[in-house]
């Protein structure tokens, strides 16, 4: 959704200071095959075109600074004909891509900086209800992520990283990890030999990722007449999530007898079950699923500015180190005036700010950041 | 050779006898043409045939059963024949990868996977454990319906599958079944043995009749996927895409008019009726790819958290199997 007032000032104002930013930095290292792929964008009234396609970046780029999307976004697939309908395009296989975002995270800290703004006249209220100003309008939460945000989705990160190179066995070159310019990180997979999965088999991948569908029986629990029974699987419990559950419940190959207990102590076979899924929900990652699972989705171009923030889409080449809000922050230090539609903190650049007054002059960067979430406008008076 | 009359070899070994189709019309053929009888019979009455003979016997009981089958010319028979045909090949294939056998066989196994579906399968040569990579599992595995084959349920490390023989073998049972089924489906035969069609037109009469009228159904209630999304909507509350398409597509699989699933539609928040025809239209293949869309697994509902599961729903693979009853 796009939470910018549709105001002159502050169209003609990010459109500018995006513009620059394309045309200053007009590279996107991270395109592959551009010729093979669809694009898109969303333009600042929200209107989104789709089916494009470009030989060279040189191309894209001449796209972007004439027309400043809001948002550029490029297929995952690579097409025979990436401009074609959808049913002609000729599908030649797909990136393998995992999104996961904060909000998934449900991280308890999120309503300490949540701000619920108007969807009919922009109005930033309390709480999550009708808009007390206009007394018409549903809400919408936009939130600023804070520290404890940006820890707990890099700690999720690193779990996603685990599973990728120890269990599905993806080696590092194939995995680039960009942080999407607001509140998630995105993981792009281009091993020639995941290209050609189907939905189906993404779906299946992406079930291995969450944790959903352990069964009893694969770590050696059978149901059996009104009880269980225990036959460890030929193939082990050593190995991936049979090891993860294995370990978490203190067993290996030989704890037939200590397992037998495990059950019984828990309830029996439902019981056990109950367990397992607990164990399950701890260690699996919270990815969106319907991302993955679509092969002719478009995504978020790498390098491009992330129209809900104002922050680039930026490879992260070390997770511990990497801090979004300095490193993905790429606009100009150049002041402008905001009108701001409520108080708060924000970091920026390595930069704190605290904007208590309606009318502020703060650096461009941190002006494009508030318009895009919609808590300021830029000021008629410059 | 024998166990394996599909491969490249069996065609080869046809070939360099000269072998006509006329011969089959010599009374000498008739006991192959009595065996390839009764291995169709087996199999149309779900039972495997496990007769095993030598590998001239075995090639040409091969050829007549294909010639049969591309002659009673019902899809039917041809799918389940082929089914039953691979579910033989299972079992030589497991017997051959159990430990005791000897190398030469295992490769021979290897040879198949590798040659006929591409697959490069290692076997410990010490235990019955055998490894795939995920991508090979996975394009097989995502289309059974156990639960047992999804891919955290098996035992993984570094990009591999690690099953026992047995698994290994039934993974390929459904892509051997195809393509069986694609060689009888591509067959060119100009001129079918007199002694076999004949055989073929009593097979026909005999069994034709199980297969017509199937698969009428009247559903008594709506699963509890649907029921949400219904609520859902009926509330005026968004639903996501998601969930729009498993409503359309449900709606539509179950026999409602495109009308229908639109007027359903009326009460979302964002209804936009030029969309929602277009849409609509479009998952009944009436629009765009001319593609019908099938209503989602049960499986993949569950991973995009729109399963709803009750007792009823134990054992389904699909919504649309949900309460209903065959029509007589």
């Amino acid at each position: 959704m796009n939470q910018i007032e549709y105001t002159n000032e502050n169209i003609k104002f990010l459109k500018g200071v995006f513009r620059k930013y394309y045309f200053e930095n007009k590279y996107f290292p991270y395109l592959y095959s551009i010729e093979k792929r669809e694009f898109g964008y969303r333009k600042f009234d929200s209107l989104v075109v789709r089916h494009l396609s470009f030989k060279y970046i040189g191309e894209l780029v001449a796209e972007l600074v004439r027309n400043v999307p809001l948002d550029v976004y490029y297929s995952n697939a690579y097409y025979g004909f990436p401009s074609n309908p959808i049913n002609e395009k000729q599908w030649e296989g797909a990136d393998l891509i995992f999104d996961i975002d904060i909000k998934d995270l449900n991280i308890p800290c999120f309503h300490e900086h949540a701000y619920y703004i108007c969807n009919l006249c922009g109005f930033v209220n309390s709480e999550q209800k009708l808009c007390i100003n206009c007394n018409k309008g549903k809400t919408y939460d936009i939130s600023i992520p804070c520290k404890k945000c940006f820890t707990a989705i890099k700690k999720e990160a690193a779990k996603l990283l685990e599973f990728l190179r120890y269990d599905l066995g993806i080696e590092e070159k194939f995995i680039e990890i960009f942080f999407s310019g607001n509140a998630g990180f995105h993981f792009h997979v281009n091993d020639p030999s995941m290209r050609n999965l189907d939905s189906n088999s993404r779906s299946n991948v992406t079930d291995y990722i969450i944790g959903n569908g352990f069964m009893c029986e694969s770590i050696g629990v059978r149901k059996y007449r009104n009880g269980f029974m225990i036959k460890l699987p030929k193939s082990g419990i050593m190995n991936g999530w049979r090891k993860k559950i294995a370990s978490s419940l203190g067993i290996n190959q030989k704890s037939e007898l200590k397992l037998k207990h495990l059950v019984e102590a828990s309830g029996g076979y439902d019981g056990f079950r109950n367990e397992i899924n607990r164990i399950t929900k701890k260690f699996g990652v919270h990815i969106d699923s319907q991302v993955t699972n679509d092969i002719h989705r478009v995504f978020r171009l790498p390098g491009s500015i992330n129209g809900k923030s104002g922050l680039t889409k930026t490879k992260c080449e070390d997770l511990e180190s990497f801090n979004p809000n300095n490193d993905a922050c790429m606009l100009s230090d150049s002041e402008v005036y905001i009108n701001l539609k409520t108080k708060l903190k924000i970091n920026l650049k390595n930069n704190n700010f605290k904007l208590d007054n309606v009318l502020e002059k703060v650096p461009s960067y941190v002006a494009v950041y508030l318009v895009c979430k919609g808590l300021a406008t830029i000021s008629k008076n410059q | 050779m024998a166990k394996y009359p599909f491969l490249q070899e069996a065609s080869d070994y046809i070939q360099e006898t000269k072998f006509d189709f006329a011969e089959f019309d010599r009374p000498e053929m008739i006991h192959i043409i009595n065996r390839a009888v009764e291995k169709l019979e087996n199999e149309l009455k779900g039972k495997i045939y496990s007769n095993l003979d030598e590998y001239e016997i075995e090639i040409m009981t091969f050829l007549v059963s294909l010639l049969l089958i591309k002659s009673i010319g019902l899809e039917e028979i041809s799918k389940k024949c082929s089914l039953f045909e691979a579910m033989r090949v299972e079992r030589f294939l497991s017997t051959d990868l159990s430990i005791e056998r000897s190398q030469k066989k295992k490769l021979l196994v290897q040879k198949i996977f590798q040659e006929l579906f591409n697959i490069n399968i290692d076997f410990d040569s010490t235990s019955s454990i055998c490894k795939l990579s995920i991508p090979d599992y996975l394009l097989r595995a995502s289309k059974m319906h156990e639960q047992e084959w999804k891919l955290i349920n098996r035992s993984i490390k570094d990009g591999y599958v690690y099953l026992d023989t047995d698994e290994a073998v039934r993974l390929i049972r459904n892509e051997l079944s195809n393509l069986i089924y694609t060689r009888i489906k591509n067959m060119k035969v100009y001129e079918v043995p007199i002694l076999i069609k004949s055989k073929a037109d009593e097979l026909r009469k005999k069994y034709s009749g199980r297969y017509v009228y199937r698969n009428q159904f009247k559903i008594l209630e709506y699963p509890p996927c649907i029921k949400h999304a219904m609520e859902i909507i009926n509330k005026g509350e968004n639903l996501p895409h998601s969930a729009r398409f498993m409503l359309a597509t449900y709606m539509l699989a179950i026999g409602k008019t495109e009308e229908e699933v639109i007027e359903i539609f009326k009460n979302s928040p964002d209804y936009n009726e030029k969309i929602t025809r277009y849409q609509v239209e479009h998952l009944a293949g009436k629009k765009g790819s001319h593609i019908k869309y099938s209503v989602p697994s049960c499986d993949r509902l569950r991973s995009e958290d729109l399963c709803f599961a009750v007792k009823e729903c134990e054992n389904l693979i699909n919504p649309i199997q949900f309460g209903r009853r065959k029509l007589t």
